[in-house]
Protein backbone atom coordinates (compact mmCIF):
# COMPACT_ATOMS: atom_id res chain seq x y z
CA UNK A 1 0.00 0.00 0.00
CA UNK A 2 2.30 2.86 1.05
CA UNK A 3 4.47 1.95 -2.35
CA UNK A 4 1.51 3.95 -4.65
CA UNK A 5 -0.98 5.17 -2.34
CA UNK A 6 -0.06 7.66 1.28
CA UNK A 7 -3.18 7.85 3.39
CA UNK A 8 -5.16 6.28 0.51
CA UNK A 9 -4.63 8.62 -2.16
CA UNK A 10 -2.27 7.24 -4.75
CA UNK A 11 0.87 8.77 -4.44
CA UNK A 12 1.25 10.54 -8.16
CA UNK A 13 -1.83 12.84 -6.81
CA UNK A 14 0.56 14.01 -4.32
CA UNK A 15 2.76 16.95 -5.01
CA UNK A 16 5.32 16.24 -2.70
CA UNK A 17 8.80 16.07 -3.65
CA UNK A 18 12.68 17.73 -3.64
CA UNK A 19 13.18 20.83 -5.79
CA UNK A 20 16.96 21.49 -6.15
CA UNK A 21 17.99 25.02 -6.70
CA UNK A 22 21.28 24.71 -8.67
CA UNK A 23 22.50 28.38 -8.46
CA UNK A 24 23.15 26.40 -4.27
CA UNK A 25 23.97 23.02 -5.21
CA UNK A 26 27.42 22.11 -5.59
CA UNK A 27 26.79 18.69 -6.26
CA UNK A 28 28.07 17.01 -3.55
CA UNK A 29 26.09 14.23 -3.49
CA UNK A 30 25.00 14.00 0.20
CA UNK A 31 21.85 13.75 -0.63
CA UNK A 32 21.67 10.89 -3.27
CA UNK A 33 24.46 8.65 -1.17
CA UNK A 34 21.87 9.05 1.96
CA UNK A 35 18.10 8.96 0.47
CA UNK A 36 17.14 5.05 0.13
CA UNK A 37 14.59 5.69 -1.66
CA UNK A 38 15.86 6.50 -5.22
CA UNK A 39 14.67 10.21 -5.66
CA UNK A 40 17.70 11.46 -7.05
CA UNK A 41 19.78 10.85 -10.00
CA UNK A 42 23.40 11.43 -10.58
CA UNK A 43 24.37 12.45 -13.87
CA UNK A 44 28.37 12.56 -13.68
CA UNK A 45 29.17 13.46 -17.51
CA UNK A 46 26.54 16.02 -17.83
CA UNK A 47 26.70 19.75 -16.48
CA UNK A 48 23.75 19.13 -14.29
CA UNK A 49 24.52 16.53 -12.21
CA UNK A 50 22.19 15.51 -10.45
CA UNK A 51 18.18 15.53 -11.06
CA UNK A 52 14.94 14.38 -9.04
CA UNK A 53 14.48 11.34 -11.27
CA UNK A 54 11.66 9.76 -9.20
CA UNK A 55 9.46 12.24 -7.52
CA UNK A 56 6.97 9.65 -6.56
CA UNK A 57 9.00 7.51 -4.55
CA UNK A 58 9.82 10.41 -1.91
CA UNK A 59 8.25 9.55 1.05
CA UNK A 60 5.22 12.67 2.11
CA UNK A 61 6.39 14.62 4.48
CA UNK A 62 9.68 13.57 4.68
CA UNK A 63 12.50 16.53 4.23
CA UNK A 64 15.71 14.59 5.88
CA UNK A 65 17.75 15.00 2.72
CA UNK A 66 17.16 18.58 2.84
CA UNK A 67 17.95 18.37 6.66
CA UNK A 68 21.40 16.74 5.92
CA UNK A 69 22.19 19.67 2.69
CA UNK A 70 25.25 21.48 3.48
CA UNK A 71 24.60 24.50 0.54
CA UNK A 72 20.62 24.38 1.67
CA UNK A 73 19.96 23.88 -1.82
CA UNK A 74 16.34 21.47 -1.64
CA UNK A 75 13.17 22.63 -0.85
CA UNK A 76 10.07 21.16 -0.07
CA UNK A 77 6.48 22.35 -1.27
CA UNK A 78 4.06 24.01 1.84
CA UNK A 79 3.11 21.12 4.21
CA UNK A 80 -0.18 22.36 5.13
CA UNK A 81 -1.06 22.54 1.85
CA UNK A 82 -0.28 19.54 0.95
CA UNK A 83 -2.32 18.09 4.02
CA UNK A 84 -5.15 19.77 3.08
CA UNK A 85 -5.01 19.00 -0.69
CA UNK A 86 -4.92 14.87 0.35
CA UNK A 87 -7.90 15.70 2.45
CA UNK A 88 -9.76 17.17 -0.75
CA UNK A 89 -8.41 14.14 -3.00
CA UNK A 90 -9.92 11.91 -0.12
CA UNK A 91 -13.36 13.46 -0.04
CA UNK A 92 -14.04 14.10 -3.92
CA UNK A 93 -12.96 10.19 -3.85
CA UNK A 94 -15.01 9.23 -1.10
CA UNK A 95 -17.99 10.89 -3.10
CA UNK A 96 -17.26 9.57 -6.27
CA UNK B 1 25.53 29.71 30.22
CA UNK B 2 25.69 28.55 33.93
CA UNK B 3 28.07 25.64 33.27
CA UNK B 4 31.52 25.14 31.97
CA UNK B 5 31.34 23.57 28.39
CA UNK B 6 33.44 22.18 26.37
CA UNK B 7 32.74 24.09 22.68
CA UNK B 8 32.81 21.65 19.92
CA UNK B 9 32.52 24.51 16.69
CA UNK B 10 32.22 23.68 13.27
CA UNK B 11 36.26 23.71 11.29
CA UNK B 12 34.98 25.39 8.38
CA UNK B 13 37.70 27.88 7.21
CA UNK B 14 36.43 28.06 3.94
CA UNK B 15 32.82 29.15 4.51
CA UNK B 16 31.21 32.08 6.08
CA UNK B 17 28.57 30.06 8.28
CA UNK B 18 31.90 27.95 9.43
CA UNK B 19 34.00 31.35 10.34
CA UNK B 20 30.63 32.24 12.13
CA UNK B 21 30.88 29.09 14.42
CA UNK B 22 34.57 29.87 15.06
CA UNK B 23 33.84 33.11 16.37
CA UNK B 24 31.20 32.33 18.19
CA UNK B 25 33.19 29.53 20.38
CA UNK B 26 35.97 32.41 20.78
CA UNK B 27 33.52 34.99 22.60
CA UNK B 28 31.90 32.15 24.85
CA UNK B 29 35.64 31.66 25.91
CA UNK B 30 36.19 35.12 26.47
CA UNK B 31 36.34 35.83 30.45
CA UNK B 32 34.83 32.23 31.11
CA UNK B 33 35.39 28.66 31.76
CA UNK B 34 34.25 27.75 28.63
CA UNK B 35 36.97 25.84 26.59
CA UNK B 36 37.15 25.00 22.87
CA UNK B 37 37.79 21.72 21.12
CA UNK B 38 40.08 21.94 18.27
CA UNK B 39 38.39 19.45 15.62
CA UNK B 40 41.42 19.50 13.76
CA UNK B 41 44.04 18.81 16.58
CA UNK B 42 41.10 16.40 17.96
CA UNK B 43 41.57 14.22 15.28
CA UNK B 44 45.07 13.28 15.52
CA UNK B 45 45.68 13.81 19.53
CA UNK B 46 42.02 12.72 21.22
CA UNK B 47 43.37 12.66 24.92
CA UNK B 48 43.11 15.82 26.27
CA UNK B 49 39.56 16.49 24.17
CA UNK B 50 38.05 13.55 25.51
CA UNK B 51 38.96 14.06 29.03
CA UNK B 52 37.00 17.65 28.77
CA UNK B 53 34.01 16.33 26.89
CA UNK B 54 33.81 13.61 29.95
CA UNK B 55 34.35 16.50 32.81
CA UNK B 56 32.09 18.86 31.03
CA UNK B 57 29.07 19.58 29.10
CA UNK B 58 29.31 19.65 25.23
CA UNK B 59 28.03 22.36 23.22
CA UNK B 60 28.35 21.50 19.67
CA UNK B 61 28.75 24.29 16.96
CA UNK B 62 27.33 23.33 13.32
CA UNK B 63 28.30 25.96 10.42
CA UNK B 64 25.70 24.00 8.34
CA UNK B 65 23.86 21.18 7.97
CA UNK B 66 26.59 18.91 7.15
CA UNK B 67 27.07 18.56 10.77
CA UNK B 68 30.77 18.26 10.48
CA UNK B 69 31.03 18.79 14.21
CA UNK B 70 27.97 16.39 14.95
CA UNK B 71 29.19 13.61 13.52
CA UNK B 72 32.90 14.27 14.89
CA UNK B 73 31.34 14.10 18.25
CA UNK B 74 29.36 10.98 17.18
CA UNK B 75 32.60 9.81 16.16
CA UNK B 76 34.82 10.25 18.98
CA UNK B 77 31.54 9.07 21.20
CA UNK B 78 30.83 12.00 22.69
CA UNK B 79 27.95 12.88 24.15
CA UNK B 80 26.18 16.71 22.95
CA UNK B 81 24.36 18.38 25.81
CA UNK B 82 23.25 21.55 23.84
CA UNK B 83 23.62 22.32 19.68
CA UNK B 84 23.27 25.44 17.77
CA UNK B 85 23.65 25.21 13.48
CA UNK B 86 24.23 28.59 12.25
CA UNK B 87 22.34 28.36 8.66
CA UNK B 88 19.67 27.02 10.51
CA UNK B 89 19.80 30.07 13.05
CA UNK B 90 20.19 32.55 10.18
CA UNK B 91 17.06 31.37 8.56
CA UNK B 92 15.11 31.00 11.66
CA UNK B 93 15.84 34.77 12.64
CA UNK B 94 15.67 36.18 9.04
CA UNK B 95 19.75 36.74 8.96
CA UNK B 96 20.92 36.81 5.58
CA UNK B 97 24.58 35.93 5.49
CA UNK B 98 27.33 36.35 2.60
CA UNK B 99 29.12 34.29 0.45
CA UNK B 100 32.85 35.37 1.62
CA UNK B 101 34.57 34.87 4.78
CA UNK B 102 34.72 38.40 6.16
CA UNK B 103 32.04 39.04 9.28
CA UNK B 104 30.35 42.42 8.58
CA UNK B 105 27.19 43.63 9.81
CA UNK B 106 24.63 40.94 8.96
CA UNK B 107 26.69 38.07 10.24
CA UNK B 108 27.65 40.14 13.94
CA UNK B 109 24.33 40.54 14.53
CA UNK B 110 23.86 36.58 13.94
CA UNK B 111 26.65 36.33 16.47
CA UNK B 112 25.16 38.44 19.21
CA UNK B 113 22.04 36.98 18.67
CA UNK B 114 22.81 33.21 19.07
CA UNK B 115 25.12 34.51 22.08
CA UNK B 116 22.48 35.81 23.66
CA UNK B 117 19.81 32.70 22.82
CA UNK B 118 22.37 30.38 24.63
CA UNK B 119 22.11 32.88 27.64
CA UNK B 120 18.53 32.40 28.03
CA UNK B 121 18.02 28.48 27.09
CA UNK B 122 18.94 27.52 30.44
CA UNK B 123 16.34 29.64 31.72
CA UNK B 124 13.56 28.48 29.44
CA UNK B 125 14.33 24.69 30.34
CA UNK B 126 13.80 25.61 34.20
CA UNK B 127 9.87 26.52 33.45
CA UNK B 128 9.16 23.02 31.54
CA UNK B 129 6.81 20.71 33.38
CA UNK B 130 7.86 18.13 35.86
CA UNK B 131 7.93 14.95 33.82
CA UNK B 132 5.42 12.13 34.56
CA UNK B 133 6.34 8.98 34.19
CA UNK B 134 6.54 7.12 30.74
CA UNK B 135 5.73 3.51 32.05
CA UNK B 136 2.04 2.34 30.42
CA UNK B 137 3.34 -1.50 30.13
CA UNK B 138 1.50 -1.49 26.47
CA UNK B 139 1.16 -4.99 24.65
CA UNK B 140 3.63 -5.09 22.09
CA UNK B 141 3.84 -7.14 18.60
CA UNK B 142 7.03 -7.74 17.04
CA UNK B 143 8.18 -8.12 13.64
CA UNK B 144 11.78 -9.54 13.16
CA UNK B 145 13.81 -9.25 10.18
CA UNK B 146 17.34 -10.30 10.21
CA UNK B 147 19.02 -9.11 13.38
CA UNK B 148 16.53 -6.79 13.90
CA UNK B 149 13.56 -6.63 15.92
CA UNK B 150 10.34 -4.04 15.39
CA UNK B 151 8.00 -3.66 18.47
CA UNK B 152 4.44 -1.92 17.53
CA UNK B 153 1.87 -1.55 21.27
CA UNK B 154 -1.25 -3.15 20.31
CA UNK B 155 -3.64 -0.20 22.24
CA UNK B 156 -6.91 1.37 20.76
CA UNK B 157 -5.24 4.68 22.14
CA UNK B 158 -2.34 4.48 19.91
CA UNK B 159 -2.57 6.35 16.48
CA UNK B 160 -0.10 6.14 13.76
CA UNK B 161 0.91 8.09 10.34
CA UNK B 162 2.57 6.74 7.47
CA UNK B 163 5.70 8.74 8.32
CA UNK B 164 6.58 6.64 11.41
CA UNK B 165 4.93 8.56 13.99
CA UNK B 166 3.05 7.38 17.49
CA UNK B 167 0.40 9.73 19.32
CA UNK B 168 -1.10 8.03 22.14
CA UNK B 169 -4.03 10.02 23.14
CA UNK B 170 -5.34 10.27 26.73
CA UNK B 171 -8.05 12.66 27.85
CA UNK B 172 -7.53 15.83 25.66
CA UNK B 173 -3.73 15.45 25.59
CA UNK B 174 -1.83 13.17 23.47
CA UNK B 175 2.07 12.32 23.94
CA UNK B 176 4.08 11.65 20.38
CA UNK B 177 7.30 10.15 19.45
CA UNK B 178 8.80 7.84 17.05
CA UNK B 179 8.25 4.05 16.29
CA UNK B 180 11.08 1.56 16.49
CA UNK B 181 11.39 1.68 12.37
CA UNK B 182 12.65 4.96 12.92
CA UNK B 183 15.05 5.02 15.83
CA UNK B 184 16.25 1.39 14.27
CA UNK B 185 16.97 2.98 11.06
CA UNK B 186 18.76 6.15 12.31
CA UNK B 187 20.41 3.46 15.08
CA UNK B 188 22.72 5.55 18.23
CA UNK B 189 20.54 8.71 18.73
CA UNK B 190 22.76 11.13 19.70
CA UNK B 191 20.73 14.36 20.32
CA UNK B 192 16.72 15.70 20.45
CA UNK B 193 16.02 19.15 19.57
CA UNK B 194 12.71 19.58 21.36
CA UNK B 195 9.83 22.07 20.23
CA UNK B 196 9.14 25.63 21.71
CA UNK B 197 6.49 24.96 24.77
CA UNK B 198 3.15 26.59 23.60
CA UNK B 199 4.17 26.62 20.20
CA UNK B 200 0.91 25.96 17.59
CA UNK B 201 1.14 22.54 15.52
CA UNK B 202 -0.27 21.85 12.79
CA UNK B 203 -1.14 17.89 11.84
CA UNK B 204 1.71 16.80 9.92
CA UNK B 205 3.91 19.51 11.62
CA UNK B 206 7.54 19.31 12.78
CA UNK B 207 7.30 19.17 16.55
CA UNK B 208 11.06 18.45 16.65
CA UNK B 209 14.05 16.33 16.24
CA UNK B 210 16.45 13.71 16.39
CA UNK B 211 19.56 13.24 15.09
CA UNK B 212 22.15 10.40 14.94
CA UNK B 213 25.50 10.03 13.14
CA UNK B 214 23.53 9.02 9.51
CA UNK B 215 20.67 11.57 9.36
CA UNK B 216 18.20 14.11 10.91
CA UNK B 217 14.50 13.46 11.32
CA UNK B 218 12.01 15.77 12.29
CA UNK B 219 9.34 14.78 14.43
CA UNK B 220 6.30 14.89 12.26
CA UNK B 221 2.86 15.04 14.62
CA UNK B 222 0.03 12.94 13.86
CA UNK B 223 -2.00 15.53 15.44
CA UNK B 224 -2.63 19.29 15.96
CA UNK B 225 -3.06 21.22 19.00
CA UNK B 226 -0.47 23.35 21.53
CA UNK B 227 2.48 21.63 22.74
CA UNK B 228 2.30 21.94 26.35
CA UNK B 229 5.03 19.75 27.63
CA UNK B 230 8.85 18.13 26.02
CA UNK B 231 10.40 14.98 27.74
CA UNK B 232 13.47 17.25 28.56
CA UNK B 233 15.07 13.79 30.02
CA UNK B 234 15.63 13.18 26.27
CA UNK B 235 17.05 16.50 25.89
CA UNK B 236 20.45 14.63 28.51
CA UNK B 237 19.79 10.74 27.40
CA UNK B 238 18.13 10.85 23.91
CA UNK B 239 19.07 7.35 23.91
CA UNK B 240 16.10 6.32 25.51
CA UNK B 241 14.31 6.67 22.20
CA UNK B 242 16.63 3.94 21.26
CA UNK B 243 15.70 1.75 23.96
CA UNK B 244 12.34 2.49 24.53
CA UNK B 245 10.48 4.91 21.89
CA UNK B 246 7.01 3.97 22.77
CA UNK B 247 7.11 4.69 26.30
CA UNK B 248 10.36 6.48 28.36
CA UNK B 249 11.23 7.66 24.48
CA UNK B 250 7.82 9.68 24.08
CA UNK B 251 9.12 13.14 23.03
CA UNK B 252 6.48 16.04 22.99
CA UNK B 253 2.57 16.51 24.67
CA UNK B 254 -0.04 18.28 22.93
CA UNK B 255 -2.68 19.67 24.04
CA UNK B 256 -5.22 18.67 21.53
CA UNK B 257 -7.53 20.99 19.32
CA UNK B 258 -8.83 18.55 16.38
CA UNK B 259 -8.53 14.99 17.49
CA UNK B 260 -11.57 13.48 15.54
CA UNK B 261 -10.56 15.38 12.29
CA UNK B 262 -6.96 14.09 12.98
CA UNK B 263 -8.09 10.95 13.30
CA UNK B 264 -9.03 10.53 9.55
CA UNK B 265 -5.77 10.96 8.58
CA UNK B 266 -4.26 8.52 11.01
CA UNK B 267 -4.45 4.63 10.97
CA UNK B 268 -4.77 2.58 14.09
CA UNK B 269 -1.85 -0.99 14.78
CA UNK B 270 -3.36 -3.54 12.08
CA UNK B 271 -2.75 -1.03 8.95
CA UNK B 272 0.76 0.38 10.79
CA UNK B 273 2.07 -2.83 11.58
CA UNK B 274 1.57 -4.27 7.80
CA UNK B 275 3.13 -1.00 6.23
CA UNK B 276 5.73 -1.11 8.90
CA UNK B 277 6.41 -4.20 7.72
CA UNK B 278 6.49 -3.49 4.13
CA UNK B 279 8.77 -0.34 4.57
CA UNK B 280 11.46 -2.99 6.15
CA UNK B 281 11.21 -5.40 3.89
CA UNK B 282 11.29 -2.84 0.58
CA UNK B 283 14.99 -1.12 2.63
CA UNK B 284 16.43 -4.32 3.59
CA UNK B 285 15.15 -6.79 0.60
Amino acid sequence: MSETTFMGVERNKIDWKPTIDYIKCDFCMECTNFCPHKVFEVRESEEIKLIVKNPDNCVVFCRACSKICGPDALSFPDKNATTQKIKEIRKEESNA
Amino acid sequence: MLEKYAILPCNGLDKCAGVISGEIAKKLCEGKKNEIICPVFYRVAETKYNKMAGEHPVLVIDGCQTRCASKLAAEKNIKISRKVTITEEAKAHNVKINNNLRLLENENALIEIILTALNKTEDKLTIIHAEPSGIYDFEYDTYQHGKFIFRVPRNPEIYYNENDCWAYIIGNHARVGVTDYVQQNLSDILYFTPPDIGGIIDQFGDVGEIESSKSVFELISPVSGKVISINETLVQKPELINENPYELGWMVEIELTDIEGDKELLIGFDKYFEIMKKKVEDLNG
